[in-house]
């Protein structure tokens, strides 16, 4: 080897360097979204066979996936479904840049609103419109996986974020389960409370599960169908009289709460109820299958915190989430949107349903699991769309839910608003 | 190795070059090596070229830019975002005052805490040795773990906590701890100092062990009290350990990302909100360039603070 002298050898260091300030200066986003200018393609159609991940965030309910893959890969000889499963924080705040090269994640789902508009936007979503699967949905639901005239994604559950209610307390203490207006809502936990129980049971320590109340808060005190997008765009403010009266209502609940309820995590919340020390989860039916995990045997029952004077628009809230979807950079999209159309045949959605208990937006179900056949019932009902998921950007989301916790920490209705509406302007 | 190379040097030497003057010689430092080896970090140098200044100089160049972390399409914003994060955005100033005064909190507590324990664990005796392991225990664990601990410690319901007060008659001080607002961040600080006293400790008995019994002798012969010896001989003599704790506290303390998630969730609230957590927050809200501006502050924050500790403290002397 003939040898290099030392400014050589500086001269390459220094090239090396350049080299990597240059590639460093390389503009972002530098590939265009796989959708293109024409909008997004149909899934490529082929053999259903080779490897399939499906990416998401249900980790409770991977074991009832695994025993749908199973049933799956005996349909089709050659294929291998594996989950690839994050928290669902670390979904939300991950699962874009995790999916958009295709590596992991053929098929996988998203959530509604922020989440759901950014895939769209990256161009993550192919065209299910024609698909199979499609024709099995119920069609008032699929909304949520709507852009345009595209169906990017299947909306394949429904949940009822509402508290649950342990009905043998109820019974037990003379409330009403189904309160006409505030004043009824507030003297049925006035009754509980004499009973003994903490009526309501919060987890106001955690963001995500803390918030599901707002929805059921917000859906009739509202002027508008659209009032949280509306918020973030500034048409509306959280300084307006209507938000105002309804962070009252919040201040209102503070008697019914269990002590510290701005300090409790989710767990213990569900502590709480699954042991029969408060009647009511303000969380959602989502948490009916971790209930029932934790013993709980009582009869279970959605409550909806009626917020108005008596002429209620809607009867209770509902969401239409975990959006199924066939990843356009998958290179596999044939066996990943096999995948989705089984998912979505009555018999296998029955089957997830009623192991979850969760329903599902798939039609033709038959609800075996008691829970699920209780409330059954609402799917009929008048519900609102969850409004909370009407946010796009999470820190005005955050703020303007955070104005309800700093009211049940005991800061005025007005401050709250204040302190919250700062926020949104900053990013209007 | 570099002994071989050279010696093949100076025997090449002769034939390529004529003879060096006097001058030159003179001139030639004595560690000179054979210019072949400045190949051997090349290995090295790619790595961190690639895995830390390319990054680093990527995220310089996307904090001038509104890119949203996927689109094609982006714009140059100059020095919008830096403008932005300390004028425009009361979460990230927020989140600046939170991360400040919780290293003001940690670094003053955690550096006495450890340093206490380690002048009274000093010795090697049996009893020591057994509570110096219990101390450096928090520190081998996850600091998810740690989070998920304490987090149920503090929960005011089924909490070990408030479980202890109102076992001992103390309901009146039993509270909300992570719940209220107001002291939250007080008691991620008091987790936090649990987690590495422990590996601070270590690090001060380090330098206690190292100090000559001799001075301390010498000391008490001429009538200096405890005090008297610990200020004259051992604060000196444990300077350089205590510009490690600083140093490596103040870090920990800025980058407490992990604990803070996992105690107060994804995203904290407000009261919990520090600069790493508004950055991922700011991510995950699809603001890539923005986020980069803000790490870009954290980082020149961490720099700033660590190099203002030690001149304050005198624990670099002059010139280094």
């Amino acid at each position: 080897m003939s040898q290099i002298s030392r400014r050589q050898a500086i001269a390459l260091l220094g090239a090396l360097g350049f080299g990597a300030t240059a590639a460093a200066c390389a503009g972002p986003g530098g590939s265009t979204a796989p959708g293109g200018a024409t909008g997004p393609a149909a899934p490529a159609t082929g053999n259903i066979t080779g490897k399939v991940s499906f990416a998401h965030w249900r980790g409770e309910d991977k074991a009832v996936f695994d025993e749908l893959i199973k049933r799956f890969e005996a349909l089709h000889d050659g294929v291998e479904v594996a989950q690839d499963i994050s928290t669902s924080n670390d979904y939300n705040a991950q699962a874009l840049q995790k999916l958009r090269g295709g590596s992991i994640g053929d098929a996988f789902a998203t959530f509604r609103g922020a989440q759901f508009k950014n895939f769209t936007e990256a161009g993550i979503y192919t065209e299910l419109k024609d698909s199979k699967a499609v024709a099995n949905y119920q069609p008032g639901l699929l909304s949520a996986g709507q852009s345009g005239e595209s169906q990017l994604g299947l909306p394949y559950q429904v949940v009822f974020p509402m508290p649950l209610a342990n009905v043998d307390l109820f019974d037990k203490a003379g409330a009403e389960i189904a309160p006409k207006n505030w004043d009824a809502f507030l003297g049925m936990c006035e009754k509980l409370a004499a009973s003994g129980v903490v009526p309501i049971s919060w987890p106001g320590g955690d963001v995500g599960n803390g918030g599901q109340l707002f929805n059921c808060m917000i859906a009739n005190n509202a002027p508008v169908d659209d009032m949280c997008a509306q918020i973030e765009q500034g048409k509306l403010k959280v300084t307006d009289d209507w938000f105002l009266k309804m962070l009252g209502q919040y201040k209102d609940l503070v008697p019914y709460l269990q002590p510290n309820a701005t300090g409790t995590a989710v767990e213990p919340a569900q502590n709480l109820f699954s042991q029969g020390k408060a009647a009511m989860l303000a969380t959602g039916s989502y948490h009916i299958a971790a209930v029932r995990g934790l013993g709980a045997q009582f009869p279970m029952e959605l409550v909806f915190p009626n917020t108005s004077d008596g002429n209620a628009k809607y009867e209770g809230v509902y969401n239409a989430t975990f959006i199924l979807g066939v990843n356009s950079a998958s290179k596999n999209q044939a066996a990943a949107a096999a995948w989705i159309d089984f998912l979505s045949e009555p018999e296998n959605a029955g089957y997830y349903a009623n192991q979850t208990a969760q329903h599902v937006s798939v039609n033709n179900v038959e609800y075996t699991n008691t829970d699920l056949k209780r409330l059954s019932p609402w799917l009929e009902k008048k519900t609102a769309l969850a409004a909370r998921f009407q946010f796009l950007n999470l820190d005005v989301r955050n703020a303007v839910e955070a104005s309800a916790t700093a009211v049940i920490s005991g800061a005025s209705p007005e401050q709250a608003a204040e302190a919250a509406q700062k926020i949104v302007d900053e990013r209007i | 190795m570099s002994t071989h190379i050279g010696t093949a040097a100076k025997r090449k030497a002769p034939h390529s070059h004529p003879e060096p003057s006097a001058t030159k010689v003179r001139r030639r430092s004595p560690t000179r090596v054979n210019p072949a080896l400045y190949l051997f970090p090349l290995p090295a140098v790619a790595v961190i070229a690639f895995f830390l200044l390319m990054p680093t100089l990527q995220a310089f160049q996307y904090a001038i830019t509104d890119w949203n972390g996927f689109s094609a399409a982006f714009n140059y914003v100059g020095l919008d975002n830096f403008i932005r994060a300390f004028t425009g955005d009361s979460l990230f100033t927020n989140a600046l005052t939170n991360n400040l005064k919780f290293v003001l909190l940690v670094v003053i507590a955690q550096t006495a805490f450890s340093l206490v324990l380690a002048l009274l664990l000093t010795k090697n005796s049996r009893g020591s040795i057994l509570l110096r392991a219990l101390f450096f225990f928090p520190t081998i664990l996850s600091s998810v773990s740690v989070a998920f601990i304490w987090k149920f410690i503090y929960d005011p319901n089924f909490g070990l906590a408030n479980s202890v007060l109102g076992a001992v008659g103390l309901e009146s001080l039993q509270g909300s701890y992570l719940g209220n607002n107001a002291q939250a961040l007080y008691w991620v600080a008091v987790t936090q100092v649990w987690f590495h006293a422990g590996q601070m400790m270590v690090v001060y008995i380090a330098g206690l062990q190292s100090i000559p019994r001799e001075l301390y002798e010498a000391a008490e012969m001429d009538g200096a009290n405890r005090w008297q010896q610990f200020k004259s001989i051992t604060w000196p003599f444990v300077a350089p350990a205590t510009s490690i704790v600083v140093a490596y506290t103040t870090v920990q303390s800025f980058k407490a990302f992990d604990l803070i998630l996992g105690i107060a969730g994804n995203p904290p609230k407000g009261s919990l909100d520090i600069l790493s957590t508004r950055i991922y927050s700011t991510f995950a809200n699809s603001e890539f360039g923005y986020a980069a501006a803000q790490s870009i502050i954290f980082m020149g924050m961490i720099a700033l603070v660590t190099w203002l500790q030690r001149r304050l403290l005198r624990l670099t002397p002059k010139g280094e």
